[in-house]
C-alpha cells in the first residue's frame, strides 16, 4: 500500500479519538517543549553573555590573588595584596598598556543638590581607562587623583532632575563621610564593564581609585565590613571569609606604609591579539611574583595571582549553565520518555480496540506490513504532531522566557529539526510493538473478536 | 462435480477442490465443524450450500475463501494448496482471486460505503480516483447509488449486505463466496442481488453461495446439503437461473434445521 494512503488512513482513525489523540501526544507536547524552550534560553544567555564581552574588553586581563585551590567565578576568595605602587610598575611594562585597580567603594547614599537618594553599592573605584572613551555618551574619562565621576545612564537618571557634566555629586561612603566628586562624564549604557561588576543593568558611578579608594582604605573607621564586599564584586564562594580578611589586612597595610593594596586588577594589554594579552599577563604575574613587588610579600604556595580574560571567566560561568542546562534538558527527555510510553499504550489499546478492523482488513487483501505501516503510521503522526506543537510552544515559552530576562533571542534551529525528529523516532519506537502485534493478527481469530 | 475423490482430474478446469477437509475445534472435547468433505468447485460454476445451522457451512466458506486452514485434508483453490501458501501468499489470493461475503458483513465501521467497497483496491494499489469510480459504479449496480456517503451504522441490515456484496466483487474476483447474501433482504431486492450475481456467473466467475432460501439455493447449478460437517447430498439442477423443477419435494421452500 501507498505510503499516503497509510497516512490517510491513519490520520482518520487519529481524528475519530480527538481527545483521546490530544492527550496522547500531550506527553510529546510537554516533553519537547520544554527540550526546546530551555535550549533556546540557554543559547540566548550564551550569545547574551558573548555580546557583553566587547571588542576593547577582549584586551584586559582580570587579576586577583588568591588560593590555588578555589573554586568559583571571579574574585572567588580573593585578598587584597596588590598595591599602588605595583600597579604603577606594571603599568611601566613594555608589554603592558595600562594596569589599574578595581574596587567597590561602601557606599551608603549619593545625593546631587538637596536630592539624596540611598546607594549601597555600584560605587566603584578603578582607573581611568576603564571607562573607555568610545562608551562615554557624553564627557570625558576621570584623571586620577581627582575628585570627578563618571556615572552611567541609571545612576545620572534616579535624581529627579538627571545629572549632567559640570554637576557636582556628594558620595556619602558606609563610615558615614561625604565626599564629593564632579560629574566628567556619562557612559551610554547601564550594564557593568567587566565580569568584576557583572553584567546586569544597574546605576554605577566609576571614580578615580586616587582618592576614593586610598582615603577609605586609609580610614580608620572601617568598620566590620572590608572594602571588597560589595555584591558587586564576587560572585563567588568564600567571599565571607574575605570580607573578614579585608578589614585586617587593609588595616595591616595602612599600619605598613600606607598604601592602598588592592583585591582585583586590570591589566590592559596593547591589543586583543592573543599573543599581546598572554604577553600582558606573563608579564604583571611574573613581576608580581618578582621580589621586587609589595604583592610579593604574600604571595606565596597559599596566595596565587590569577589572570583571566572575560572570554576565559565566563566560559566557567557557561560551564554552569550548560551543566545546567544538560540537567534539564534531562529531565525533559525522561518527560519524552514518559510521553512515548503514552503513545504505545494507546496504540496497544487501540489495536486490541480494533482487532475486528484488522481481521476484516487482512480478509480482503491487506498484507502484515500493511497494517504494520497503518498503525506505525499512526504513532509516527502522534509523534509528529507532538513534536510539532511543542517545538512551536517551547519556541513561545523560550522567546517569552528570553524578553523576560532581557536577552537577545537565539533560535536554536538544528534543534528544531532534531526535535521533529525525536518524535518521528519516538512515534516509531512506541508504535513498533503495537503495530507488530496488530500486524500478526490472524485474520480469522480478528473477525470472530466481539 | 463428484462428491468424492476428485483431486487429481484437469485443475485448469477447478477453481476449487477439497480432499478429505475435517476443522476441529478443541474445546474440551473436540468439535468436528467439519468431518471428511471432498468437493469440486469447477471453474465458472454456481453452486448453493444449504443445511441447518452450525453444519459446518461458514467453516467451509472461511477454507475456500483462505482465512482458514483445514486441521486435515487438503484446499486446492485456484490450483493452489492453500495450507502450503505463505501468509503473504495466501493474503495476495484473498485480495485478488476471492471475494467474500462475510455472514455479518464485516464493514469497516468508519469508513462510508464508496471506502469500504474500495477498501480492498487500496491494498492492491489502485489509485483513489480509480477505486471510488469503481466503487461508485459498484454501488449502483446494487441499488445503493444514493448512500454511498453513509457508513455503516446510518444504513439498514439489507443496505450494509449490498455494501459487503458491493466489496466482494470490487476486485472481479474469479471466485465469489457468499455466506447468506440475502438473508436481510425483501423479495425485491433480493431479486436484484441473485440477478447481479446471474450476471457475475455470465461473465464467468465462479460462484460458491450459503443459503437457507430453497429458492436462492435454485438459482445455482448444484445444491450441496451439509449435515453435521458432512455432505449429506449433492443435488444437480438443469441449469443455472432455472428454478426447473425442485429435485426433494420434501425439501421444498425454506428449508430450517
Ligand atoms: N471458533 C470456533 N470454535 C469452536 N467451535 C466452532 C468455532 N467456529 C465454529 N465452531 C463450531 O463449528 C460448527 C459449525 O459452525 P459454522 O459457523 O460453520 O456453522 P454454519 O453452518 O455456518 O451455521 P449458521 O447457519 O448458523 O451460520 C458449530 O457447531 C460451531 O459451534
Ligand atoms: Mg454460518
Amino acid at each position: 500500500m501507498n505510503p499516503l494512503e497509510s497516512l490517510r488512513l491513519s490520520w482518520r482513525s487519529i481524528r475519530g479519538h480527538k481527545l483521546r489523540s490530544a492527550l496522547t501526544t500531550l506527553g510529546i507536547v510537554i516533553g519537547i517543549a520544554a527540550v526546546i524552550a530551555f535550549v533556546t534560553l540557554g543559547a540566548s544567555l550564551q550569545a547574551g553573555i558573548i555580546g557583553d564581552i566587547s571588542p576593547d574588553d577582549q584586551r584586559n586581563v582580570y587579576g586577583w590573588a588568591a588560593d590555588p585551590d578555589t573554586e568559583g567565578g571571579p574574585l572567588a576568595g580573593a585578598q587584597p595584596v596588590v598595591s599602588g605602587d605595583d600597579l604603577e610598575t606594571i603599568e611601566g611594562l613594555e608589554d603592558v598598556e595600562a594596569a589599574y585597580g578595581y574596587a567597590p567603594i561602601q557606599s551608603q547614599a549619593v545625593s546631587s543638590g538637596d536630592e539624596q537618594i540611598a546607594q549601597g553599592d555600584g560605587v566603584i573605584a578603578t582607573g581611568p581607562s576603564y571607562v573607555r572613551e568610545d562608551t562615554l555618551r557624553e564627557g570625558r574619562q576621570f584623571e586620577p587623583g581627582e575628585r570627578e565621576a563618571v556615572l552611567n545612564p541609571a545612576a545620572a537618571g534616579q535624581f529627579e532632575e538627571n545629572v549632567s557634566v559640570g554637576d557636582e555629586i556628594t558620595i556619602t561612603i558606609l563610615g558615614g563621610q561625604q565626599t564629593t566628586a564632579e560629574v566628567v562624564g556619562i557612559t551610554d549604557s547601564n550594564e557593568g564593564l567587566s565580569p568584576f561588576e557583572g553584567f546586569e543593568s544597574s546605576p554605577r558611578i566609576y571614580v578615580p581609585t586616587d582618592p576614593y579608594y586610598v582615603e577609605q582604605a586609609g580610614a580608620v573607621e572601617l568598620g566590620d565590613e572590608g572594602p571588597g564586599g560589595s555584591e558587586g564584586v564576587g560572585n563567588g564562594d568564600g567571599e565571607d571569609a574575605a570580607e573578614a580578611d579585608d578589614a585586617d589586612q587593609a588595616a595591616q597595610a595602612q599600619a605598613d606604609g600606607g598604601d592602598a593594596r588592592f583585591i582585583a586588577v586590570i591589566v590592559e594589554a596593547h591589543s586583543a591579539d592573543e599573543d599581546d594579552v598572554d604577553a600582558a599577563r606573563q608579564a604583571a604575574i611574573d613581576y608580581l611574583e618578582s621580589d621586587d613587588s609589595d604583592a610579593s610579600e604574600f604571595l606565596g604556595d597559599d596566595l596565587a595571582m590569577t589572570f583571566q580574560t572575560s572570554a576565559e571567566l565566563l566560559q566557567q560561568l557557561e560551564d554552569v549553565l550548560e551543566l545546567l542546562q544538560n540537567f534539564i534538558v534531562g529531565i525533559a527527555a525522561i518527560s519524552l520518555l514518559v510521553g512515548s510510553i503514552g503513545i504505545a499504550n494507546i496504540m496497544l489499546v487501540s489495536v486490541t480496540e480494533r482487532t475486528r478492523e484488522i481481521g476484516i482488513m487482512k480478509a480482503v487483501g491487506a498484507q502484515n506490513r500493511d497494517v504494520l505501516g497503518l498503525f506505525l503510521s499512526e504513532a509516527v503522526i502522534l509523534g509528529v504532531i507532538g513534536a510539532i506543537l511543542g517545538t512551536a510552544l517551547g519556541l513561545v515559552a523560550g522567546y517569552l522566557g528570553a524578553w523576560y530576562i532581557d536577552l537577545p533571542l537565539v533560535y536554536p534551529l538544528e534543534y528544531v529539526a532534531l526535535a521533529i525528529a525525536v518524535g518521528v523516532l519516538v512515534g516509531i519506537l512506541s508504535g513498533l510493538y503495537p503495530a507488530w502485534r496488530a500486524a500478526r493478527t490472524d485474520p480469522i481469530d480478528a473477525l470472530r473478536y466481539e | 462435480m463428484t462428491e468424492t475423490g476428485g483431486g487429481a482430474e484437469a485443475s485448469g478446469a477447478t477453481a476449487v477442490s477439497l480432499e478429505n477437509v475435517r476443522k476441529t475445534y478443541q474445546l474440551g472435547e473436540p468439535v468436528h465443524a467439519l468431518d471428511g468433505v471432498s468437493l469440486e468447485v469447477p471453474r465458472g460454476s454456481y453452486t448453493a450450500i444449504m443445511g441447518p445451522s452450525g453444519s459446518g457451512k461458514s467453516t467451509l466458506m472461511n477454507l475456500v475463501g483462505c482465512l482458514d486452514t483445514p486441521t486435515e485434508g487438503a484446499v486446492v483453490v485456484d490450483g493452489a494448496d492453500v495450507a502450503t501458501l505463505s501468509d503473504r501468499e495466501r493474503t495476495t489470493l484473498r485480495g485478488t482471486t476471492v471475494g467474500f461475503v462475510f455472514q455479518t458483513f464485516n464493514l469497516m465501521p468508519r469508513l462510508n460505503a464508496v471506502e469500504n467497497v474500495a477498501l480492498p483496491q487500496l491494498f492492491q494499489g489502485v489509485g483513489r480516483d480509480e477505486r471510488r469510480e469503481r466503487a461508485r459504479e459498484l454501488l449502483e449496480r446494487v441499488g445503493l447509488g444514493d448512500r454511498i456517503d453513509h457508513v455503516p451504522n446510518e444504513l439498514s441490515g439489507g443496505q450494509r449486505q449490498r455494501v459487503a456484496l458491493a466489496r466482494a466483487l470490487v476486485n472481479d474476483p474469479a471466485l465469489v463466496l457468499a455466506d447468506e447474501p440475502s438473508g436481510n433482504l425483501d423479495t425485491e431486492t433480493e431479486a436484484e442481488v441473485l440477478d447481479l450475481f446471474g450476471e457475475f456467473h455470465d461473465a464467468g466467475t465462479t460462484l460458491v453461495v450459503v443459503t437457507h432460501e430453497r429458492h436462492v439455493a435454485e438459482r445455482a447449478e448444484r445444491i450441496v446439503h451439509l449435515l453435521d460437517g458432512k455432505i449429506e447430498r449433492i443435488e444437480e439442477l438443469g441449469s443455472a437461473g432455472d428454478p426447473g423443477e425442485p429435485a426433494e419435494p420434501a425439501d421444498g421452500g425454506r428449508e430450517d434445521r
